[in-house]
């Protein structure tokens, strides 16, 4: 945290190489490189000097014992984690003996917070599955590795990927990771409820807006039931339908939000969310509510906005459950979903070579057709064509990837992200009008994209 | 008739006792029942306070107990919590006695500063106490638990062991001195043994405050295998709003075993700790 | 006693080993956060910090978000700590007059206390969940309610739930250190009450509440302390939801320092608490002395 201010930024990063791998896994390091300015030369004198050799070639094994240090967001108890672990590491271990790979669960948020805070301390782990709305921010803070630029076989590997994948770490020309998985999210519904009501899936925000109030009220039982679930306010779950009414965040620059984050459109698609929740026809981000799975396996949520991993989490709590799939209802700006996914990258206290044989391992065909059992779309071209994609359903989430947008790759997002989850709070519980609520915060955002 | 006012007069306040009882049990008892369900009947309607007979299932204990990283969890719970103890045992009994019974120069400023950080909360030097674990290499790791628990409770602890060294009539230090005794043979003849019975009070107090620390232990440690019991169960919350309570419940149960162990063993120390400082004022 | 200059040497290496400890560990970081509470300190001056005097200070003061938490962190202070006290209390008197189960109860009432705030907290989570049992009992069994009460989901509700937690997990605590101070009144003094012709209610008052008055006292440090350090419990139930709205001292500082990496923010704010709660307590532990004097 507290840094020496006169090293310049180059060797500092070079000094940060060389703590962080004195005081991990490799035990040969020498501290007379530090001033090396080249961050090839970096990167060497982070290794043993036979490792450094190796590197070139990318084959050669490692000279010694390597624990690689993996953070990801696979919740602990999901089928991808049982794949990560049970699967896929094993499998990796086996190919690259000397690596042992210790993979640590978060919490997706935790994560977030986590490499901030290791950020600050040389404990940051080798590679990370990164949320792509969190490369900006990690770019700009120097910690992770432009891949291109060190990493002597990248356009080969960026080659077998998904080019719209790739471009959510691309920043000013670098590539800061490798597409790992992509999502989007699409609509949801209940079939035997939407059956029962002469309903067909909405294909319209003004549908939608319909079929939320016919659907709400109370089942059989006298429980309340809800038309649609949304579990959060942040841009993830916003967007949707900020977007397809036509609204936006920011302009295309991504520098100003004022007359973007306020403009009619934007307002009126919050305005909506908020009319159908004082309805109790929408309902979800509350603490208090039942989650989203549960509340649709048992036929309280209506509707949901969701993505692929959803199919393997209702087959496992609620198998006998019937739903259908929609895309995500179209307004004035089209059917426009979120783009999701994750980036695999890798940090620049890492093991390089160690680090980019698993990276490479993780977007290989064979690991993300594995992943793509459990709901994970690859970005792995060859893996897309593999028959296990083609019969996993995964159609309708490509369709709608084709119109999807990525959230603003600005670093200052999960602040944005914070402030706007709070803002459309207090728009939902009455609060404040919509239109006053997003001039406030589109003053703060402009504020917070100036920084 | 003074009698049978008596009577009824006991009948009633056991009446109270009893219902408050209840009240302050039942979310424990919810609590048991509940990891004793299967995870389907979690959001059951009508929802039940009891397993229905035929439901009740030991899936979530089985599940917890197959799981090695939670064995592991566990030893670090312990290893933790024990270590705590026996270190600020020994420093806080030494830095009470000296304080009790030694003029030595910056003794009133010391025991000021000690009874001021009394009323931090821990919780407010996180950022700065975050940086040095760095510094000294111990994030990630037990050791970076230990320190910061046991600097949190010597204000406390000593604080209330110099109570119970007060109350040792300075006599036996004396007749101590006099047999040719220095500070120590004091220290490890007279004061331990005679303070025992409260230093072993303060002990139980702060074996609780190691278990059951969350802030702290969420922000040091990182791995699965290092986290300590509170971080595993906080664990269990995903990202994609699917929460097994009965996973969650059952650890619980477990986690408050060695608890339940270390305090009906220990009860009538426990009581003369927690009051030693207060009653005598 | 005298000090010779051998049993000097002997004390400062008993005192050593405890004054490490405390210095390293607590008196540094204390002074550190100081020093860091006066600097521009985040993620985007990750190489200088630049000195801006009391800016940190003023926008903690400022920030709206900010002062939620603080009123939050009052209330819940406010409600609790006399809660705590007078059910304590009343159970340790209702427990001191009865002649069997004292230890069951004990025992019994003591149970919250070992619970962690971890488990504690996910527990009400869960019985105060929208759906949850205690809703089903309010409307559908004694039909208190119409409707489903939505506990966490507003600001005072959320609050309300981690103030149930913590006076229910308080109690026993209390009424352990009141069962003490009420053994420690004499007993003399209740039968010279009787024999002048007091009732229960006039014992009580001029006999028991003046017998413990010490440890009324204390009870209200440690308690007050306690409330301010309200972490856990807000974290787990609410997590600050709605917006920040349930968020108190401590979990908005946490918030400002380990996910937006505003460190010297987080410094000057808790520089801020921790002058206020060591001015309440210089405040009672005066008040304090002054009872024992008397």
């Amino acid at each position: 945290m507290k840094r020496d201010k006169k090293i310049p930024a180059i060797a500092l990063t070079a000094a940060m190489c060389l703590a962080a791998v004195g005081c991990g896994q490799s035990p040969a390091s020498s501290e007379t490189t530090a001033s090396s300015e080249n961050s090839a030369t970096t990167e060497a004198a982070g290794q043993a000097a036979t490792e450094a050799a190796a590197e070139t070639t990318a084959e050669a094994e490692p000279a010694e014992e390597v624990t690689l240090n993996f953070w990801h967001h696979y919740s602990a108890q999901s089928p991808e984690n049982e794949t990560l672990t049970n699967v896929l590491i094993p499998k990796f271990e086996e190919e690259n003996p000397g690596i042992t790979v210790n993979a640590v669960s978060h919490e997706w948020a935790d994560l977030h917070d986590k490499i901030l805070i290791s950020a600050q301390s040389d404990t940051l782990p080798d590679v990370a599955r990164l949320d792509s709305a969190w490369v900006p921010e990690f770019q700009k803070m120097g910690i992770l590795v432009p891949l291109n630029k060190e990493m002597s076989d990248f356009q080969d590997v960026a080659d077998g990927l998904l080019e719209s994948a790739m471009t959510t770490a691309q920043i000013g020309g670098d590539s800061y990771g490798l597409a790992l998985n992509t999502n989007t999210k699409i609509l949801y519904y209940n079939t035997e409820a939407f059956e029962k009501a002469g309903l067909q899936a909405p294909a319209t925000m003004d549908e939608f807006v319909e079929d939320c109030k016919k659907l709400s009220g109370t089942n059989d039982a006298g429980q309340q039931v809800w038309g649609y679930d949304e579990p959060g306010l942040a841009g993830w779950n916003l967007c949707p339908f900020i977007w397809s009414m036509g609204g936006s965040l920011t302009n295309e620059d991504q520098t100003k939000a004022t007359g973007y984050l306020n403009s009619k459109e934007t307002v009126a698609a919050i305005q909506m969310l908020a009319d159908l929740y004082q309805e109790q026809a929408i309902t979800g981000w509350n603490s208090g509510d039942i989650p989203m799975t549960d509340g649709f396996g048992t036929g309280r949520y209506m509707m949901l906005l969701e993505g692929p991993w959803k199919v393997s989490e209702l087959a496992g709590a609620y198998p006998e459950f019937k739903y259908s799939t929609a895309p995500v209802p179209a307004g004035d700006g089209g059917s426009i979903s979120v783009l999701g996914g994750e980036d695999i990258g890798m940090f620049n206290t890492a093991n390089k070579d160690a680090a980019w044989k698993f990276m490479k391992f993780m977007t290989s065909e064979y690991a993300q057709e594995e992943m793509a059992k459990c709901g994970q779309i690859p970005c792995n071209k060859e893996a897309l064509e593999s028959d296990t994609v083609k019969n996993a359903d995964f159609a309708p989430y490509i369709e709608q990837l084709k119109t999807a947008k990525s959230r603003p790759t600005v670093a200052s997002w999960s602040e944005i992200d914070s402030e706007l989850t709070a803002s459309v709070t207090s728009v939902m519980n009455g609060e404040q009008t919509a239109q006053e609520a997003m001039d406030d915060l589109a003053k703060k955002v402009d504020a917070l994209l100036a920084e | 008739m003074e009698m049978k006012k008596k009577n009824g007069m006991q009948a009633l306040i056991y009446v109270l006792l009893i219902l408050g009882m209840v009240i302050v049990i039942l979310p424990m008892l919810y609590m048991v029942s509940t990891s004793l369900k299967p995870n389907g009947a979690l959001y059951e309607y009508p929802p039940q306070f009891f397993p229905k007979l035929h439901e009740i299932t030991l899936e979530n204990y089985k599940y917890i107990l197959s799981q090695r990283k939670f064995l592991g969890n566990f030893l670090n719970s312990i290893a933790v919590s024990v270590c705590t103890v026996a270190i600020s045992a020994a420093v806080s009994s030494a830095l009470a006695f000296c304080i009790a019974r030694f003029r030595f120069p910056g003794r009133r400023a010391l025991f000021a500063f000690i009874i001021l950080t009394m009323i931090i909360p821990g919780t407010t030097m996180i950022v700065p106490q975050y940086e040095l674990a760095v510094k000294l290499k111990t994030i990630n790791s037990i050791w970076g638990l230990i320190p910061f628990y046991v600097a949190w409770v010597i204000p406390y602890s000593t604080f209330m062991i110099k109570g119970f060294v007060e109350g040792v009539p300075s006599e036996l230090d004396e007749a101590t001195y006099m047999d040719g005794g220095n500070v120590f043979t004091v220290y490890v003849h007279v004061i331990i043994p005679l303070t025992k019975p409260g230093i072993a009070s303060i002990s139980i107090f702060n074996f609780l405050t190691a278990w059951e620390e969350f802030p702290w232990a969420n922000t040091v440690i990182n791995d699965d295998l290092k986290r300590t019991l509170p971080i595993a169960i906080s664990g269990f919350f995903g990202q994609h709003q699917f929460t097994q309570w009965g996973y969650v419940f059952a650890l619980s149960v477990l986690s408050l075993i060695p608890i339940l162990i270390v305090f009906i063993s220990c009860q009538k120390f426990f009581v003369q700790g927690l009051t030693a400082g207060s009653v005598k004022g | 006693m005298k000090l010779k200059g051998k049993s000097k040497a002997q004390i400062g290496l008993l005192l050593l080993p405890g004054l490490l400890i405390f210095c390293i560990f607590t008196v540094y970081p204390i002074i550190r956060l100081f020093w860091m509470s006066f600097f521009k300190w985040d993620f985007g001056s990750f190489l200088s910090q630049k000195f801006i005097g009391l800016e940190n200070y003023r926008s903690v003061v400022t920030d709206p978000y900010f002062q939620t938490s603080f009123v939050n962190t009052i209330v819940y202070t406010l409600i609790t700590v006399p809660a705590q006290m007078i059910l304590g209390l009343l159970v340790a008197i209702l427990i001191n007059s009865v002649k069997k189960f004292k230890i069951g109860f004990r025992v019994a009432y003591y149970l919250p206390v070992i619970t962690s705030w971890v488990i504690a907290s996910l527990v009400f989570k869960y019985v105060f969940n929208t759906e949850g049992l205690l809703n089903y009992f309010l409307t559908n069994v004694i039909h208190v309610t119409g409707s489903n009460i939505r506990w966490l989901d507003s600001r005072w509700g959320g609050m309300t739930v981690a103030m149930l937690l913590g006076i229910w997990k308080g109690i026993g605590w209390n009424m352990v250190v009141f069962l003490a101070a009420l053994q420690a009144v004499p007993q003399e003094l209740y039968e010279s009450a009787a024999l002048d012709g007091a009732g229960s209610w006039q014992k009580f008052r001029y006999v028991t509440l003046p017998g413990i008055k010490g440890t009324v006292l204390f009870a209200l440090v440690m308690l007050t302390i306690g409330g301010f350090n309200v972490y856990t419990s807000t974290k787990l139930i609410t997590d600050g939801k709605p917006g920040h709205d349930t968020e108190v001292v401590l979990t908005w500082m946490y918030y400002k320092a380990f996910s937006t990496g505003k460190f010297g923010y987080s410094a000057a704010l808790s520089f801020i608490i921790a002058f206020i709660l060591g001015i309440l307590a210089i405040l009672e532990f005066r008040l304090m002395q002054n009872k024992e004097q008397q």
